[in-house]
């Protein structure tokens, strides 16, 4: 349903770029476009952020608009939440996603909880930006897929770019939106991860997913860091003769059920991917809606790959990941059911 | 049981030469290595001599680790040169494996003067089976339970709450040890550090905090990270001392943190103690740009000048024994052996194998985990 909305056709120039370039180039626009945009957090004005996310913006916008905080993630969300209050549209990041921890309280007491609990009164559109995931080699305070708390939190929007164009769209979404949005970027595809990215201005609509390859016996769905690693096994599968659908899901709340269940239901089968631990993973809320709604046309048990129920080893990152030959036996055994 | 009277004024002895909350860093020695007050009878030519050796030993292995990242061989490291005096000097206030340290990343300094084996901070750096922490968190975050050096955690000021809670800990079983927590001065504005820091002045847990205020968290530096004028009046939120010392000073370390920490001890409750001093390198490898992003070249030079082995050099030639070059040309090169043979030790025993990842999650593997392990072990007899 979106893959062909996304790209417009004959929409003018492209660039390649990196999935940070794009994330950058997406604030700086927003900066531009819109006065009550500000940016901040730790070490984000000089320096550029950690990964260079945000350099060149406190050059070019000053440090009234783009600005570092205290070391204090509970700050850095707690302040972006009265700021959304009073009418600013802050892109508060958080170094490594490990570290929401410090801010946790804010997010889903405060942020989370504004708009229900005036009964509309308040809102709090903001943005938290922040790196997630592995095969950084960072051992478990720099590598960890912590999404599924915050979408077990009623109030929050979560997503997670795999590419460029959606990194740069989606992000532009949620700074024009009306709720708070978690927004994870898969630090190991900051620069590994290049695409064509519109020069003119877009939008990717949170909530709706992408079709990365189009096929007819299996339903790989992914997310973020993964993406590349189920598209690599979607490739070896083919070689071999089987179709598989590669659906990304870029929105985790609200997530795309229709284009997930209508490709089960032409495939029969699925395969859910991702690299966070597996208890409680987000994908078992996807399993549970394919079982409920398409169980008819299912051929085979929902697969499932993710992390494993360990914390985020160092030495065994590549162990840890789910990477394509993991992925490509969930397919096999599913295909073989 | 753990109940302080709110009125219990905090007492230090009238005779202590040590003022806290003074204006400016207290220090004994200056830059050019002259004493500007009395120095005690404890520092004689030996001692100095010793603690010259342990900080030129840090900052070589500094140097050593630096050259493992360019080969490759390791994948973080963030240097502690220029806090050489503080860190040697801490170890020195403390009594090493009695009391117990909730240390911070850039504490490798603190963990080698207080004696923990170079080897095992070069396993953990390397993620090899002889590291004691079994290769799990990234390099650079050691722990020693033998030295009741507690393993480091990234999460910045997150020991700081468990540190109060173990020197409540002591408090109860009614040890006569204490708990050194330290931290960097960026550590000081996350809400951890005010949580700790208020339970144990609540609690009068003996607890000495130490902030090791090298003035940048990153690239945020002091001004931008607190209106307060410095670290160390905090203190006064919460009810207990705060002293202001040269951190370049490895005397002034010794004197005032050895000096709190005995306060500390006698049961007075907590206590904080900011070390003025600063880090000449980047923040980690990960910051190489420093001078080029953040921070002069002029202001790096200002504190190059302050160098605290330097200092150390100075009082030595001052007190009539001048280190000799070729002995410090000797210790350097020495250090370098000794690093690289650890390193190939280290190496020799090779990487811990995928069953590691499964073991020490819970005391006992649960059935999930089982399973996942059994998963593995499949995948991998399947690649054989
Ligand atoms: C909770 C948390 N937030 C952010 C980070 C990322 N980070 C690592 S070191 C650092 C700066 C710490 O500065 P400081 O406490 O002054 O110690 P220093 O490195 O200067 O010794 C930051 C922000 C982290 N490790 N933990």
């Amino acid at each position: 349903m979106t893959a062909t909305q996304e790209r417009p056709t004959g929409a003018g120039e492209t660039r390649i770029l990196t999935l940070i370039q794009a994330v950058t180039e997406a604030m700086r626009e927003e900066l531009a476009r819109d006065e009550r945009v500000v940016v901040f957090g730790e070490d984000v004005g000089a320096r550029g952020g950690v990964f260079l996310a945000t350099a060149g913006l406190q050059a070019e916008f000053g440090p009234r608009r783009v600005f570092d905080t205290p070391l204090s993630e509970a700050s850095v969300v707690g302040a972006a939440v009265g700021m959304a209050v009073r009418g600013l549209r802050p892109i508060a990041e958080i170094q490594f996603a490990d570290y929401m921890g410090p801010g946790f309280d804010q997010i889903i007491s405060q942020a989370a909880k504004i708009r229900y609990r005036s009964g509309g009164q308040f809102t709090a559109p903001m943005i938290i930006r922040t790196p997630s995931g592995g095969g950084v080699k960072g051992g478990h305070h720099h590598s960890q897929s912590p999404e599924s708390y915050f979408t077990h939190t009623p109030g929050l929007k979560v997503v997670m770019p795999s590419t460029p164009y959606d990194a740069k769209g989606l992000l532009k979404a949620a700074i024009r939106g009306e709720d708070p949005v978690i927004y994870f970027e898969p630090k190991r595809l900051y620069r590994a991860a290049k695409g064509e990215v519109p020069s003119h201005d877009y939008t990717v609509k949170i909530g709706e997913g992408a079709i990365r390859r189009e096929g007819t016996d299996l339903t790989l769905v992914g997310y973020g860091g993964v993406m590349p690693d189920a598209e690599r096994a979607a490739a070896a599968l083919a070689a071999e003769g089987v179709s598989v659908e590669v659906i990304d899901l870029r929105s985790l709340v609200p997530w795309d059920r229709e284009l997930v269940l209508s490709s089960v239901q032409k495939t029969g089968r699925a395969v859910l991917v991702s690299e966070a631990p597996r208890i409680s993973n987000f994908m078992g809320e996807v399993a549970y809606v394919i079982q409920e709604q398409a169980f008819d046309s299912l051929l085979a048990p929902v697969g499932q790959v993710a992390g494993f129920d360990t914390p985020y080893p160092y030495v065994q990152d590549k162990v840890y990941l789910p990477g394509p030959n993991r992925i490509t036996a969930a397919c096999v055994k599913a295909l073989n059911y | 049981m753990m109940t302080a009277s709110p009125s219990s004024p905090t007492t230090l002895p009238l005779a202590s030469p040590i003022e806290p909350f003074s204006p400016e860093p207290l220090r004994w020695v200056a830059e050019d290595g002259r004493p500007v007050r009395d120095l005690p009878a404890r520092y004689t030519p030996e001692l100095l001599r010793e603690l010259h050796r342990e900080m030129v030993r840090a900052r070589e292995f500094d140097r050593k680790l630096v050259t493992l990242l360019r080969q490759g061989r390791t994948t973080f490291y963030a240097q502690s040169s220029g806090m050489e005096a503080t860190q040697v000097g801490l170890a020195r206030s403390i009594r090493v494996g009695h009391d117990w340290v909730w240390p911070y990343y850039r504490d490798h300094t603190l963990g080698l003067a207080m004696g923990v084996p170079m080897i095992d901070l070069i396993s953990q750096c390397l993620g090899t089976n002889s590291d004691l922490c079994k290769g799990r968190q990234m390099p650079h975050h050691f722990g020693s339970a033998s030295k009741n050096f507690v393993s480091i955690s990234s999460s910045i000021a997150s020991q700081v709450p468990p540190a109060a809670g173990n020197a409540m800990a002591q408090k109860y079983l009614g040890t006569d040890e204490i708990t050194l927590c330290t931290f960097g001065d960026g550590a000081t504005s996350e809400g951890d550090w005010h949580a700790g820091l208020n339970m144990a002045g609540a609690a009068k847990a003996p607890a000495l905090f130490v902030c090791e205020n090298n003035q940048w968290a990153i690239s945020t530096n002091l001004a931008a990270q607190t209106a307060s004028p410095n670290i160390h009046i905090k203190a006064k939120a919460y009810g207990m001392p705060g002293f202001y010392v040269d951190g370049n000073d490895i005397v002034a370390v010794m004197e005032v943190c050895g000096y709190a920490a005995e306060w500390v001890r006698a049961g007075n409750g907590p206590a904080l103690v900011e070390c003025l001093t600063y880090r000449v390198g980047s923040h980690s490898n990960a910051d190489a740009d420093a001078e080029k992003n953040y921070r002069t070249r002029d202001e790096v030079n200002s504190w190059l000048a302050r160098d605290p082995i330097a200092r150390v050099e100075g009082l030595l030639a001052h007190l009539g024994h001048p280190v000799d070059a070729e002995e410090r040309a000797d210790l350097i090169s020495a250090v370098h052996r000794a690093v690289d043979a650890d390193v190939l030790k280290a190496e020799a025993t090779g990487q811990p194998d995928w069953r590691i990842m499964f073991e020490d999650v819970y005391a006992d593997t649960p059935p999930h985990l089982r399973e996942q392990a059994a998963f593995v072990r499949a995948e991998m007899e399947g690649q054989k």
